[in-house]
């Protein structure tokens, strides 16, 4: 490379340095917020959804399915740091599943083939939408998957972290 | 061309699968699970998810077995399996920065903001086998490790944001439009705008990519570039919450992730960098650095090498089409063929060469004629 381009890459590793500012990734999800609901629904274990769903169901309560659980797809789109611009990087196997459990509707989305959990999910939604008397459980154990992925996240990346090197140029040594 | 259908046994073809289906379990060893293959072989199912163009690491893992390790056969059963489902949406649009990164290093700058994360590789050490995999019992090498902890992940800021920052990147226009066109959908039409050659390149076959893009660096092409970071980590897939409005995230896609600078101070006034870019599903470096060449390879729009004429690079790497043609060749063309053998006896004939040869050929031993015959083709 010419000199001015080496100027100018140890120029811009300066300006790296000095404009790096850190953003944490983390904030508080509350299992009483819909929108958080429904990701902590689609990051629980599809057995301890069925479980609530079975016991909010116990009763009979009146139940319509409003969208059938069925495996869809998700063209996720990222944005082309280059031209700025959005394409399609691939499609994302998803299992959505709405119901109205005594007039209240309930929504819920996992990831992959999982019919059954989403199904169990979108009555926990509308369960907890209606406060039912299962919700406290259900929001302990909402609660629980928060925190297990808050760890799993922060281990995840101090064993990353773990691995951060410095290299150093040998420029000059024999 | 056409195709004119054959008849067989259906009984012989039924016995010709199950003799495929038991090769699976021809000997004593444990049925392997598609558990275990998601677990343990995570490169062959992120490597199937890649090249099908959807993300579902089980059924990624009950492909591979399926096919009997086969990743393009593989990726090719997740072709099928989702052109029969329905799309429930796009998600919004991710930025790649918001990446969970869980390696990042830069081959082009030493100090990086965030520093260099080698994560899990193995790309400094020796490529030895490693007999204690043979028949040893799995450990965890990291079990004593004593961890900091370092909170929560850092968003990592891309470095070539940053090189645009300082005016070193070619600033782009404006996007004409918001909306992507998608190649699943819609043919592609030449020249392809960019993020069909991005979403083509993101399905690509491993192996096409990869030789396409080393054709660019082993001389037919222009661009042998810096790599500015290669990342691997998780991005978010987002929808809008029916009921709420609000953006929620339904699940992470593990991708890989790389960016390559590419020298233009020659060719223009003021001299810069162009970029290269590379995303694909699953950890696949090889992949998306290779996504990277050909993407930079394709901006100088050249039609001398092969890795810089985008018509060319779109239509041989995607490993379905590809496989489909090349291996269509092992089935019957008896009507094709023959007609083709009409057309040559026909031409032999008129030219009064089929005499001569019949003449030749009689004084041959038996199998030279055969041979004989088959120049003919």
């Amino acid at each position: 490379m010419n000199p001015e381009g080496e100027r100018a890459i140890e120029s811009t590793e300066r300006i790296l340095m000095q404009s790096f500012g850190r953003g944490s990734t983390e904030c508080m999800v509350d299992p009483h917020d819909r929108s958080d609901r429904f990701e902590l629904i689609a990051a629980c274990e599809g057995a301890t959804l069925a479980q609530f769903a079975n016991d909010v169901l116990d009763g009979d309560p009146p139940l319509s399915v409003r969208q059938e659980p069925r495996p869809q797809l998700l063209m996720q789109q990222v944005r082309d740091p280059v031209e700025r611009r959005p394409f399609n990087l691939g499609e994302v196997l998803v299992t959505p599943a709405e119901v109205e459990l005594e007039g209240t509707r309930g929504f819920a989305m996992v990831p992959g083939k999982g019919e059954r959990a989403a199904l169990s999910g979108a009555i926990v939604d509308a369960a907890v939408a209606a406060d039912h008397e299962e919700t406290p459980a259900i929001i302990a154990a909402l609660e629980d998957v928060a925190a297990r992925q808050r760890e799993q996240r922060r281990r995840d990346w101090s064993q990353s972290k773990h691995t951060a090197v410095e290299f150093e140029t040998m420029e000059g040594q024999e | 061309m056409g195709y004119v259908a054959v008849t067989a046994g259906e009984e012989l073809i039924e016995r010709a699968e199950q003799l495929f289906e038991k090769q699976r379990i021809d000997d004593d060893a444990d049925d392997i699970g598609v558990d275990q293959i998601e677990g343990q072989l995570g490169r062959l199912t992120a490597q199937a998810m890649s090249e099908g163009g959807l993300y579902a690491p089980r059924l990624a893992a009950l492909a591979v077995k399926q096919a009997q390790g086969d990743t393009v056969e593989a990726a090719f059963l997740l072709r099928a399996y989702r052109s029969t489902l329905e799309r429930f949406d796009e998600t919004t649009t991710v930025d790649p920065g918001e990446m969970i990164a869980t390696r990042r290093v830069s081959p082009a700058f030493k100090d990086i903001p965030g520093g260099q994360i080698l994560g899990a590789t193995k790309d400094y050490t020796q490529r030895l086998l490693d007999f204690d995999l043979a028949d040893g019992s799995p450990e965890d090498p990291t079990a004593e490790w004593e961890l900091d902890d370092e909170g929560d992940p850092e968003r990592l800021t891309n470095v070539t944001e940053l090189l645009r920052e300082e005016g070193l990147l070619h600033e782009p226009d404006e996007p004409a439009v918001d909306e992507p066109n998608d190649t699943t959908r819609e043919s592609i039409t030449h020249p392809p705008e960019r993020d069909e050659v991005l979403q083509e390149l993101a399905r690509g076959e491993t192996g096409a990519v990869t030789a396409l893009g080393y054709s660019a660096l082993r001389g037919y092409g222009q661009v042998h570039p810096t790599l500015a970071e290669v990342r691997v980590g998780r991005l978010p897939v987002r929808i809008e919450h029916p009921y709420t409005g609000a953006e929620v995230t339904v699940t992470h896609t593990e991708v890989t992730e790389s960016e390559a600078v590419v020298p233009v101070y020659e060719k223009r006034e003021d001299p810069q960098f162009a970029f290269g870019y590379g995303l694909t599903f699953g950890r696949n470096e090889r992949k998306a650095i290779g996504m990277t060449i050909l993407d930079a390879s394709i901006q100088l729009d050249g039609d001398d090498e092969p890795a810089e004429n985008a018509e060319f690079v779109l239509d041989t790497v995607d490993g379905t089409d590809s496989f489909g043609f090349i291996e269509h060749l092992k089935l019957p063309h008896y009507v094709t063929f023959q007609s083709i053998l009409d057309r040559i006896r026909a031409i032999r004939e008129r030219k009064g060469l089929s005499e001569q040869s019949r003449v030749e050929t009689d004084e041959r031993p038996a199998d030279s004629a055969v041979a004989g015959t088959s120049d003919d083709d």
